[in-house]
């Protein structure tokens, strides 16, 4: 078992490709939203290890909080555990986001994990916009997401994962990343992913898996108000490069991308969320800020 | 393998099983029609990639939980299952497929005596709330008794053998081809039943991002033969 170690027993910004240290990480990060009034308030926060969040933001108004999470070692490297619990409780929105790119760095043979649990109330919105992941090849992790949604909640959902640093040619040859999404509402599943996705695996160039491109996500709104006329709003808008799919499940709209590069498909997902952000959270399209930074 | 199990397994994993399962390609038409599956080889790669990446890792390990949990009595488990499937087709179109499906042989099921006079098994498999094709087929394999591992292999070749004869139809390629497909596939499922046996849940994997793309497209396809 690896070390629980203090912040400043690693350098922030690990450097590229390396096993960062034999040291490693535990973190955990627990936020609740409430609602006071017409105002949406970061009511608890708590975090053990280097995982924080930002002063909450407000710039579409008092109604939506923003929030940024940040990891300042930048990455997961195998042995480092991370945790985040958000509670959006009844009648809050939050939005969650990251200042820039996660990466799970190459791993010396421990796996890394990172969970993240969101539960949202009746009456409550969770936008949950992190940026794109870097899986490094040689990375070996646990990426896991469970959406617990409760009543008339409404969650938007994106992730996007890069198999090898693209800039630099990488691909994903060894290692291996873990994945699970689940969404349930009111304790029935109404989304479930998940698979192990080895380094140089016959699914990263399958034509029934990645077909050869190096990124990989997928853009979940769980709510009420989805339906047929959204699910046509989405069918008119495409990817400028990649691939893009829709589909409408029971309360739930799907996009999946696949692509060359983050970029792409990061544009993608925030034209689709503007097309339903009006219908299923009440509100024009608000892009974060720091996204452009 | 006794006798009568053995046919009773014929039966539940014949093209005739009145299901409909012959009217669906899951995302097999789309990749033809999109240029992407021309020849017996791309059919090949793209059927066997599906046959031992997902279907072996999520839909075969699901039979094999669901047969235990109805030999053992665990509705419950049952129900979970059942939902996780459910909750696991990637489309419209694939979520539609095996709840019309498990509709469908609900139905077979209930009206056939060889199956519903067996005590119990009625009430038990109608309790179940939007039963998928996997959770209603489990119910007909464990009341008759057929072992796991037939179960698992009949159930892979039934639906390897559906896949090739969509691809039969639509890529289109002859009756040899269709014939050496079923030869050279139906050679690996004898490795791929112990791995589904013995896959972990965590283990489990339904990702495959190229056919939930392919079955997306093939929802607002112009012209088509399959319902998915």
């Amino acid at each position: 078992m690896n070390a629980v170690t203090a912040p400043e027993s690693r350098s922030l910004g690990a450097p590229a490709g390396d096993v960062p240290s034999a040291r490693s990480w535990r973190a955990e990060l627990r936020l609740a939203y409430e609602r006071h009034g017409d105002r949406t308030v970061l009511a608890a926060r708590s975090h053990v290890g280097p995982l924080v969040v930002q002063r909450p933001l407000y710039p579409e108004g008092s109604a939506v909080c923003h929030t940024i999470l940040v990891h300042p070692p930048a990455g997961i490297a195998g042995g480092d555990s991370l945790s985040v619990d958000v509670d959006v409780r009844v009648g809050a929105h939050a939005l969650l986001t990251t200042p820039g790119a996660g990466k799970w760095y190459r791993s010396a043979g421990a796996r890394g994990g990172l969970t993240q649990r969101i539960a949202v109330a009746a009456g409550a919105v969770c936008e949950w916009l992190p940026q794109e992941s870097l899986v490094f090849d040689g990375a070996i992790g646990d990426l896991a997401t469970e959406v617990s949604l409760s009543g008339d909640a409404c969650f938007v959902g994106a992730e996007l994962l890069c198999f090898g640093r693209t800039g630099s040619g990488e691909r994903f040859t060894r290692g291996e990343l873990a994945m699970r999404t689940s969404i349930v509402r009111d304790g029935r599943p109404i989304w479930l992913e998940r698979g192990r996705l080895g380094g140089g695996s016959v699914l990263l160039s399958s034509a029934v898996g990645l077909q050869g491109e190096p990124v990989s996500g997928s853009l979940l709104v769980a709510a009420p108000q989805v339906d047929m006329d959204l699910l046509e709003a989405w069918r008119a808008l495409a990817p400028t490069v990649g691939t893009g799919g829709v589909t409408l499940l029971p309360g739930l709209l799907v996009a999946r991308y696949l692509g060359p590069a983050c970029e792409p498909g990061r544009e993608w997902f925030t034209r689709l969320w503007a097309a339903v952000r009006p219908a299923v959270a009440g509100r024009p399209m608000q892009t974060p800020r720091i996204w452009n930074t | 393998m006794t006798l009568l199990p053995l046919v009773r397994l014929l039966q539940l994993s014949s093209p005739t099983l009145p299901v409909g399962a012959y009217t669906y390609s899951q995302g097999l038409e789309w990749a033809v029609e999109s240029g992407r599956m021309k020849t017996e080889a791309d059919t090949q790669r793209w059927i066997g990639d599906l046959l031992e990446w997902s279907v072996s890792r999520f839909e075969a390990p699901l039979v094999a939980g669901l047969l235990a949990a109805w030999a053992q009595g665990k509705d419950d488990a049952v129900r979970r299952l059942n939902d996780d499937f459910v909750a696991s087709r990637e489309t419209s179109e694939l979520r539609a497929e095996t709840v019309q499906m498990g509709y469908s042989l609900v139905r077979m099921l209930v009206e056939l005596d060889a199956w519903s006079s067996l005590p119990g098994w009625r009430a038990r498999l109608q309790a179940v709330d939007t039963p998928a094709f996997p959770t209603a087929w489990s119910a007909a394999a464990a009341a008759w008794q057929v072992p796991v591992a037939d179960a698992l292999t009949a159930y892979l070749w039934a639906w390897l053998e559906n896949q090739v004869m969509a691809a039969v139809k639509t890529v289109p390629l002859g009756q040899s081809a269709g014939q050496r497909m079923l030869a050279a596939l139906g050679a690996r499922i004898p490795d791929l039943v112990p791995l589904a046996m013995a896959l972990p849940e965590d283990d489990w994997s339904n990702y495959a991002p190229g056919l939930a793309l392919a079955s997306s497209h093939h929802e607002t396809q112009y012209s088509r033969l399959f319902r998915s």
